[in-house]
């Protein structure tokens, strides 16, 4: 018998090199085996069987199984000539007893080139028996005596039962290569739909596989998720969830943390210039932060412990606005430097004075001169610049003053400045 | 704000202490005069932040990568900084392409993107960063979080430091 018909063309493309798949297909009737407990009904059980077959995609492995029972060519046109789609459980049944029965006239009547894929069909459907728990049909079926047991018992039944003449070699490997595959593929790997092509792939299921790249993969994944999750922690406004929104706030605050280092260090020129003690306990406006210096740092220095943060003479602002002045009456830029090195920034009178109310209630109220501006004339435009960078979550302490500018009555300086210190 | 919790060996007090070290060094050198050229203040704030930058590297415990960069990049005059940088980035780079450096913070990048659409981010990144152009991208995420936080730290204690010596 020649085997062109479709289903020789399955056993065909099952017998082929990865012997795995018709074993995994033989798994897929053992996993269906586990969920049917011997106490459930065989026809709940075949029905399902045949809702599967009845799926054109779903599982090809049942496709590969239904097509020994598909309508077949003319050669094979028996009494189980039947629309297995169409079956209800029974029947099917029958279907399944009779082609057993066909094969095993093939079988014993037939030639060693086709004994073996008969075989390997008939070992397909003895499992379907064996899952269906129908221990009497296969041993009629094959006239072994079979248990219901796994399915290697059964396998191994199999081929003893067909024990000599040609089927030794194939039987014996077979045999070795079922028992141990059976066992390996017991295993979480998923089975691939064993298409009807020579070449066979298995796919892995998601999260489950073993290749080593791909394990690798996923550390570095996860890795670098944890890392993300870290940074989120440290970068404020980090409530997304986007991985380039949030590359993008931690490139912004890196960027503005660098600026503010460099505003800073701009602005202790002036601060640093008369003496630098040194401090051991310092209230600070960002709440808490405490400056601890050892003592070996030069015992010519003289050591003061500021326990609190006094407002500072109100001369020396005064010195500063005069300063100032002078400087405004030169040169603008010059007066700017200035005020930037002393960390300070010009601002119109309006927003001072808003500001200063607003600031009433901060730690460190120095509010001092808030003059009203006599003979000055234009608007107030200077426009604010801080020289140091955003307090954030801190109120700054603010002292406003004002200049008066009383160099510049004769008008030259436009608007009204005051000199505030962020 | 308790007193308890100061601790003299942790990253902000040893930046303290360097910091407040380099900065009388600083102003013992060159004191500052009321009538000082805007590049003088420039010079002096250049002075300032390297000393910022290179004693906040200094007190860095644990070797990091970007502080060993920041150190580097400070004390080597730039133009064998170039030479280093070329043979340095092109024996680390699989993706990218050349890339010159001239001087601190001006890097012209050509880079091959990749990694699909983050590689625009990932690059600033990388240039932000000191020393953060021959990493891949899970060890540059570390370094920039401990970067981070060394710059607030940083940050801090020089407003703190700020505020205490401009009110005088």
């Amino acid at each position: 018998m020649q085997p062109c018909s479709r289903e020789m063309q399955a056993m065909n493309s099952l017998l082929n090199p990865s012997q795995q798949i018709p074993l995994q297909d033989l798994q897929i009737n053992g996993h269906h085996s586990q969920f049917d407990d011997p106490a459930s009904s065989h026809d709940d059980f075949l029905e399902q069987m045949l809702s599967t077959t009845s799926f054109p995609v779903s599982s090809s492995s049942w496709s590969d199984l239904k097509s020994p029972w598909d309508p077949p060519k003319p050669e094979e046109s028996d009494p189980c000539n039947l629309d297995n789609n169409a079956a209800d459980g029974f029947h099917h049944e029958e279907i399944l007893a009779s082609k057993l029965r066909q094969q095993q006239h093939h079988i014993n009547g037939g030639d060693g080139s086709n004994s073996f894929q008969a075989m390997k069909m008939m070992m397909m459907m003895q499992q379907q028996m064996m899952a269906a728990g129908r221990p009497t049909v296969s041993a009629s079926g094959c006239g072994v005596g079979n248990h219901q047991g796994g399915g290697e018992g059964s396998m191994l039944a199999l081929f003893n039962g067909f024990g000599d003449g040609s089927f030794h070699h194939p039987q014996a490997s077979f045999g070795a290569n079922s028992t141990t595959e059976i066992n390996q593929s017991q295993g979480p790997t998923a089975v691939a739909p064993p298409q009807e092509k020579p070449k066979q792939k298995v796919r892995a299921r998601r999260g489950q596989a073993t290749d080593p790249h791909s394990i690798a993969e996923r550390l570095r994944r996860v890795r670098i998720a944890e890392r993300m999750k870290a940074l989120q922690e440290l970068v404020p406004n980090a409530n997304k969830t986007d991985k380039a929104s949030m590359l993008d706030e931690i490139v912004d605050y890196v960027k503005f943390l660098q600026l503010q280092v460099k505003v800073l260090s701009m602005s202790r020129l002036g601060g640093a210039a008369a003496v630098a003690p040194l401090v051991t306990v310092m209230p600070s406006e960002g709440g808490g932060d405490c400056i601890q210096t050892s003592a070996n740092n030069g015992g010519s220095l003289p050591r003061s412990s500021n326990g609190n943060q006094k407002p500072p003479a109100n001369d020396s602002l005064t010195a500063t606005e005069h300063q100032v002045a002078k400087l405004m009456e030169e040169d603008m830029g010059t007066a700017m430097q200035y005020l930037q090195g002393k960390g300070l920034c010009l601002m119109p009178i309006s927003l001072a004075t808003a500001i200063s109310t607003a600031t009433s209630h901060s730690r460190n109220p120095m509010i001092s001169n808030v003059n009203p501006n006599t003979g000055i004339n234009g608007n107030g435009s200077h426009l604010l610049l801080q020289s140091s960078g955003g307090d954030g979550p801190s109120s700054p302490s603010m002292s406003v003053l004002t200049v008066q500018s009383a160099t510049m009555g004769n008008g030259v300086v436009d608007g009204a400045a005051s000199v505030s210190k962020p | 704000m308790d007193l308890h919790n100061l601790n003299p060996s942790s990253l902000k007090s040893r930046f303290t202490t360097r910091f407040l070290r380099a900065l009388t060094e600083i102003n013992a050198r060159k004191p500052i005069a009321s009538s000082s050229s805007p590049r003088e203040i420039f010079q002096r704030y250049r002075r300032i932040k390297d000393a910022a930058d290179t004693s906040m590297a200094y007190s860095v415990r644990s070797r990091r990568t970007w502080s060993k960069a920041t150190l580097w990049r400070l004390r080597t005059p730039s133009h064998r900084r170039r030479l280093a940088s070329f043979g340095r980035r092109s024996s680390l780079n699989k993706t990218r392409t050349t890339t010159t450096a001239s001087h601190r913070g001006a890097v012209v990048v050509q880079i091959t993107s990749r990694g699909g659409g983050l590689g625009v981010q990932l690059e600033e990144l990388r240039e932000l960063v000191p020393g953060g152009e021959a990493m891949d991208l899970c060890n540059l995420l570390d370094e920039t979080a401990h970067y981070i936080k060394c710059l607030t730290t940083q940050v801090q204690v020089m407003r703190t430091i700020a505020n205490l010596y401009s009110l005088e």
